[in-house]
Order: structure tokens, then C-alpha cells, then sequence
């Protein structure tokens, strides 16, 4: 598995800190334009924008423990970004097949994508194990649970 | 005491109906079921099994919640004793001694004392619950917005101080919560906030969806990268039921256990979460020979599983009364909640009574029924825990988004998890906890709301929370726990209340 992301070396709280920083400029853009009102009658935007800046100033003091706290050595590890990506994958395309192509595609297909991030794969075992799941799963919320999944709508309208 | 009688005989008349005791058992069974599967917490099992609950009535739905809750609790404590690997911070503890004691080839008996010694737990703690419950509910009537609101800065820091690590990283996490709670819909403007744009985000973040993300699929990304530490289980389970001379030994740390579970799962912030820590150093303090102590030492077992259950089941009463979580599993329990259209607060006890003591009776059901089940089971649970990781984190992933999928049925919710999986990740890589994160979101939304009311009240003045002598006497708590947490001297012995896990 290819390990990227990260040079060894980089302190985790730097990383940490940095995260939240980003992610508080990220908030302060999207609520750019929201008005913040006054303390009498608070706006929509007066929470987000006081919680956006704590963010910030959290990440900063995060960021900085490196520097000043002899706990906060601890160096980022390295990320594995190929079985992140193909499980979230999974999830993906579960999400975007299954009203099109339903549960009989989608299920199937997001267990074998899983699979695919572990560490190893035996293909036989998990494309048997996908299509009992898929089967289980069938039984199990659409026909006992009643629940409204999509089943097969290309070939059964069901 | 007779209302408490009338009410109990309620509870017990609706708990006791067929199809809730049958809610109950499956309950017990799939959370046990979902929960002994190793690297799944209670948090993840929840939400992994809360469609299994939509098209039963709400009393049903919530009993049958409360039955996966324990069941995945006990679940948790049978992993942990038989693999050395605990499901979640609670059950931690019980790896220390239990697993000592299935090495020993006393596995049998370990789990028997868990299952007793929570089962006892559970009993006082329904108890409990119930007796509270009504003056409770009638002290938070008398709640205003800032009492409200500084009732729940004083959890969220507590939540902070209790939970690992940095406490400034905790409260970067509680903020980010509060934060990502701000997004959608504006409570009075209808104005859209930090939607980027994206009309499936107006209604807000579902909460399961972020708990889904940030636990059920982050915990698969983590368990990937940690390589198969398997203990595999050569020792048999041996006989269940402790001897007589055990259970002796046994019911003094049981009790002991019990009571500090009790009253640390009431405070609000997870307390629960220090209640096996208490009660494990509680007994080697007092013990005749502390050096059994991590050799094996039933008391150092049945002591904390029984805080654990107590604590577990006591958080109930924030929940209950004030309409407060006070863990992340809580919050998820009002997520589940609202989905069948009841809001948690001091009026679900007079609006809808048979709900409320229907379900406060079958928590001691349940406990019935899971020292009934389990220890007959023992053998299936132990099969169960021999599927190995590369089949089971397909099918938690595959559950998980029909899980996500059906709340809504909505595809862009299971995206939007799987987004979260990833920020779920990178906070582990960060060195963060997730769980304040989910706190603060849940309570976010009623902070803002409480807080926005009370400034209309007082004309936007600060000062009517620390004017309000219940609201100041709240905050006046929280800034000593506070100070409290960050003095050198007490951060070292909190560093080692943590240390073993």
C-alpha cells in the first residue's frame, strides 16, 4: 500500500492546528455575507462568524503546542489515502446507484469496492460473500422491514 | 411513593405488552449481536441498527433502542474480556482483570461476574432513574433559556475535562461541533448559513449522519490500518456461573461499583465515561492485597463492569428530564428520538407517560434479559468473534449506508457520511477525539437557540446569565472545573486516571 500524504517529521499537532485554521476560513467565507446583527437582536450570522473566529484561534493555539507544550511532540503519522479513498468510494457509488440501479447493483458492487481498499483480498470468498449480503440484506430491510430501497427498478419495477 | 408505584405499574404494563417484550429481546439480541464484533462501538451499533427500528411505534422503537443500547454495552465488556480489545473508553477497564482471568481459563466465570454484576447495576439504576424522575422533570419546568443554557455550557465543559488528550484539543473539537450545528436554516431569519449553496443542506446536518460518518465508517479506515491483532482465544470458556465464594467476594465492589456509576453517569458531560476508573481504583485502593490487582482479581472485574452499567443507564436521566445529553451515545438516542417525532425534555414524561415509564421499565427488561440470553449464548458471541476483519467491514460499510439511506431515503446523505468518514479520519491522524465533536453538535443547536431566547428576554444583555442565581451558580461550576482541569497538579493525575487505557 502506497503511504502518502506526509513527510515524516511534521509534528501531529501542527497538522491539527492547521486543519482547524482552514477550516475556520473556510466557515468565514461561507458566512461572508450573512448579517451579524447586534447583541439585542442577533442575526444569522453572528453565531457562525464567533465560532468560526474560536476555530481559528483554537488552531492556532493547537498549531503552536509544539512549539511550547513538551507533550505535543508526537509526529503525524502516515496516511494509507488508497484504502480511505476506495472505501469512501464505496459509499459513493452506493449513494449514486442506488436509485437508478438499486440495491441488486448497488450493494453488491459497494462491498467488492470495499473489499478492494482492505489489505487482502480473496476473490472468490468476497464476491460469494457480496452476493449472500446483497441477498440477506434484500430479505431483511425490503421484504421484513418494509423499508423503501430500491431493489431492482431496471428490471422489476420493485 | 405511590405516584412512583402508580407509574412504575404503568411502565411494567406497557413494557410487559407482547410485542414490546419481543422489541426488547431483539433489541438485547442484535446489540449484543453488532456490539461484540470487535472495532464496533456502541455509537456506530446504534446507528448501524436504527432502521431496523422506523416502523415500530415510537414507545416500541424507544425499547427496542434501549434493548440495542445495553446489548451493545454487553457486548462491548464480552469483547474486551475475552480479546483484549475494549469497544469503547468504558470498557476499558474491564480488559485489565477480566482478560487476565480468561487467560487463567476463567473465562466462563469472568463473564458471568460482568453479566451479574451488570444485571445488579442495572436493577439500582432503574431504580434510580425512576425515583428522580419526577422532581426532576418538575425542577426543570422552572428552567428558563439561561438556566438552559449555562446548565449546558457546564456539560459541554465537563465533556471537555473528561475527555482524552489536550483539553484544548477537546475544546477545539466541542467548537467545531457547535460550529458545524450553525449550518443550515437560521432558526428565526430563514436565512440559509454556510449551505454552499447546496439545498440538501438547508435543513442542516442530520445527526446520524455525522455520527455515521465520524464513527461507523472512520472506525473501518482506522481498524484497516492497525494490522489484525487478533488474540485468538486458545483457553476455553470453562464453567459460566461464579461459586457461592465468588459471588461473596464479588457483591461488596459490585455495590460499591453501582453507586459511583451511578452518580457520575447523572453529571452531565460523560461523566459515565470515569465511572469504571473510579470504582477499579476504589477497590485496589481499599483491597487487602492490591498486588492481585492486573493479575486477575474478580473484584477488579466485577467493580467497574458494574459502574459501567450503572453509568450507561443513569445518563439516562439528563436525557429524560432536561432534555440534555450528556455523551455522544445520548445524543444519538435524541437523534432516534426525533426521528419519531419526540422532542426529549422535561415534557415527554406528562405529554406521553406510557412512553416514558413504558421505557424506563424495560430498561430493567432488558438488563433481565440479557443475563438470560448472553450467558447461554456465550458460544455464538465467541464464533462471531472469529470472522475475520476483510469480510466484516464490508458488511458494517454495506449496513451503514442503507442505514444512512433509509433515515431520508436520501443518496445525498450517505455522501455527506462519507465525507464526514474522511474528516472522521484525518481527526484520528490529528490526535482527536470525535466524541466532544458530536456533543457539541447536538447541544449546539439548543445552545444557540436557548441563548438567542434569553437575550430577547433580558434585551440583549450578557449579564442576565450570570444575574439568575441558578444560571450563575451553573457557570460559577463550570469555570472551577475548568481551572480545576488545567492546574499542573491535577493534569497529572487525570494523565494517569487515562494512562492504562
Amino acid at each position: 500500500m502506497e503511504e502518502s500524504g506526509t513527510a515524516k517529521g511534521i509534528p501531529q499537532d501542527l497538522g491539527a492546528g492547521l486543519f482547524l485554521v482552514a477550516v475556520s476560513l473556510l466557515a468565514l467565507w461561507q458566512g461572508a455575507d450573512l448579517d451579524a446583527g447586534t447583541l439585542r437582536e442577533m442575526g444569522p450570522g453572528m453565531l457562525p462568524r464567533a465560532l468560526a473566529v474560536l476555530t481559528g484561534l483554537c488552531g492556532l493555539g493547537v498549531g503552536t503546542r509544539p512549539f511550547w507544550s513538551s507533550e505535543a511532540q508526537e509526529a503525524l503519522q502516515a496516511w494509507s489515502l488508497r484504502g480511505a479513498l476506495l472505501i469512501m468510494g464505496a459509499a459513493l457509488f452506493f449513494a449514486y446507484a442506488i436509485r437508478p440501479l438499486g440495491f441488486t447493483v448497488a450493494g453488491p458492487v459497494a462491498i467488492l469496492l470495499a473489499a478492494l481498499g482492505g489489505k487482502e483480498t480473496r476473490w472468490i470468498e468476497i464476491i460469494v460473500f457480496a452476493v449472500v449480503m446483497t441477498a440477506f440484506c434484500t430479505l431483511l430491510f425490503r421484504v421484513a422491514l418494509g423499508l423503501p430501497i430500491p431493489v431492482a427498478p431496471w428490471l422489476l419495477d420493485y | 411513593m405511590d405516584t412512583l408505584l402508580a407509574n412504575l405499574t404503568l411502565g411494567f404494563s406497557t413494557a410487559l405488552s407482547f410485542q414490546n417484550l419481543g422489541l426488547c429481546f431483539i433489541g438485547c439480541l442484535v446489540g449484543t449481536l453488532v456490539g461484540v464484533l470487535p472495532g464496533v462501538g456502541p455509537i456506530a451499533t446504534i446507528a448501524m441498527l436504527l432502521p431496523l427500528t422506523f416502523n415500530i411505534d415510537p414507545t416500541g422503537a424507544l425499547i427496542m433502542l434501549a434493548g440495542i443500547y445495553y446489548g451493545a454495552q454487553y457486548g462491548g465488556s464480552t469483547t474486551a474480556i475475552l480479546l483484549n480489545v475494549p469497544g469503547e473508553a468504558t470498557s476499558v477497564v474491564s480488559t485489565i482483570d477480566g482478560h487476565q482471568m480468561a487467560r487463567q481459563g476463567r473465562a466462563g466465570i469472568a463473564l458471568g461476574l460482568a453479566a451479574i454484576g451488570s444485571f445488579i447495576a442495572g436493577s439500582i439504576a432503574t431504580l434510580l432513574i425512576a425515583a428522580l424522575a419526577s422532581p426532576l422533570t418538575a425542577l426543570a419546568l422552572l428552567f428558563g433559556p439561561a438556566e438552559y443554557f449555562s446548565l449546558m455550557v457546564l456539560g459541554l465543559t465537563f465533556a471537555m475535562v473528561l475527555a482524552r488528550g489536550s483539553v484544548l484539543k477537546a475544546a477545539s473539537m466541542i467548537i467545531l461541533g457547535v460550529l458545524l450545528s450553525t449550518i443550515g436554516t437560521d432558526l428565526e431569519t430563514g436565512e440559509e448559513r454556510l449551505t454552499f449553496g447546496l439545498s440538501a443542506l438547508s435543513d442542516g446536518i442530520d445527526f446520524t449522519v455525522l455520527a455515521m460518518g465520524l464513527f461507523g465508517f472512520a472506525e473501518i479506515l482506522r481498524n484497516l490500518e492497525n494490522p489484525e491483532a487478533r488474540a485468538i482465544l486458545t483457553t476455553a470458556i470453562g464453567r459460566l456461573l461464579p461459586s457461592r465464594e465468588d459471588l461473596r467476594k464479588a457483591i461488596a465492589p459490585i455495590l460499591r461499583g453501582t453507586g459511583l456509576g451511578a452518580l457520575l453517569g447523572i453529571l452531565p458531560g460523560n461523566g459515565a465515561v470515569l465511572g469504571p476508573f473510579a470504582s477499579y481504583s476504589l477497590e485496589k485502593k481499599i483491597a487487602k492485597d492490591p498486588s492481585r490487582f492486573g493479575k486477575g482479581a474478580p473484584e477488579g472485574l466485577a467493580g467497574p463492569e458494574a459502574a459501567n452499567n450503572a453509568g450507561a443507564q443513569t445518563a439516562f436521566i439528563p436525557l429524560l428530564t432536561l432534555g440534555i445529553p450528556p455523551n455522544a451515545v445520548m445524543a444519538l438516542m435524541v437523534g432516534a428520538m426525533t426521528i419519531h417525532g419526540i422532542i426529549p425534555g422535561p415534557q415527554v414524561m406528562t405529554r406521553n407517560p406510557e412512553l416514558f415509564w413504558g421505557m424506563i421499565a424495560s430498561m430493567w427488561i432488558g438488563n433481565l434479559m440479557l443475563l438470560i440470553i448472553n450467558l447461554p449464548l456465550v458460544g455464538m458471541w465467541v464464533r462471531l468473534l472469529q470472522v475475520p476483519y476483510r469480510l466484516m467491514f464490508p458488511a458494517i460499510l454495506l449496513f451503514c449506508c442503507i442505514g444512512i439511506y433509509s433515515i431520508n431515503n436520501s443518496p445525498f446523505d450517505v455522501v455527506l457520511t462519507a465525507v464526514f468518514g474522511l474528516v472522521g479520519y484525518a481527526l484520528h491522524k490529528f490526535g482527536y477525539e470525535p466524541a466532544p465533536l458530536l456533543l457539541g453538535f447536538v447541544l449546539g443547536k439548543l445552545l444557540e437557540e436557548k441563548m438567542r431566547q434569553a437575550l430577547v428576554i433580558s434585551r440583549g444583555s450578557f449579564a442576565t446569565f450570570v444575574e439568575r442565581p441558578v444560571s450563575a451558580g451553573l457557570l460559577i461550576v463550570a469555570v472551577v472545573v475548568l481551572v480545576v482541569a488545567v492546574l499542573p497538579a491535577i493534569r497529572k493525575g487525570r494523565e494517569k486516571a487515562f494512562q492504562e487505557e
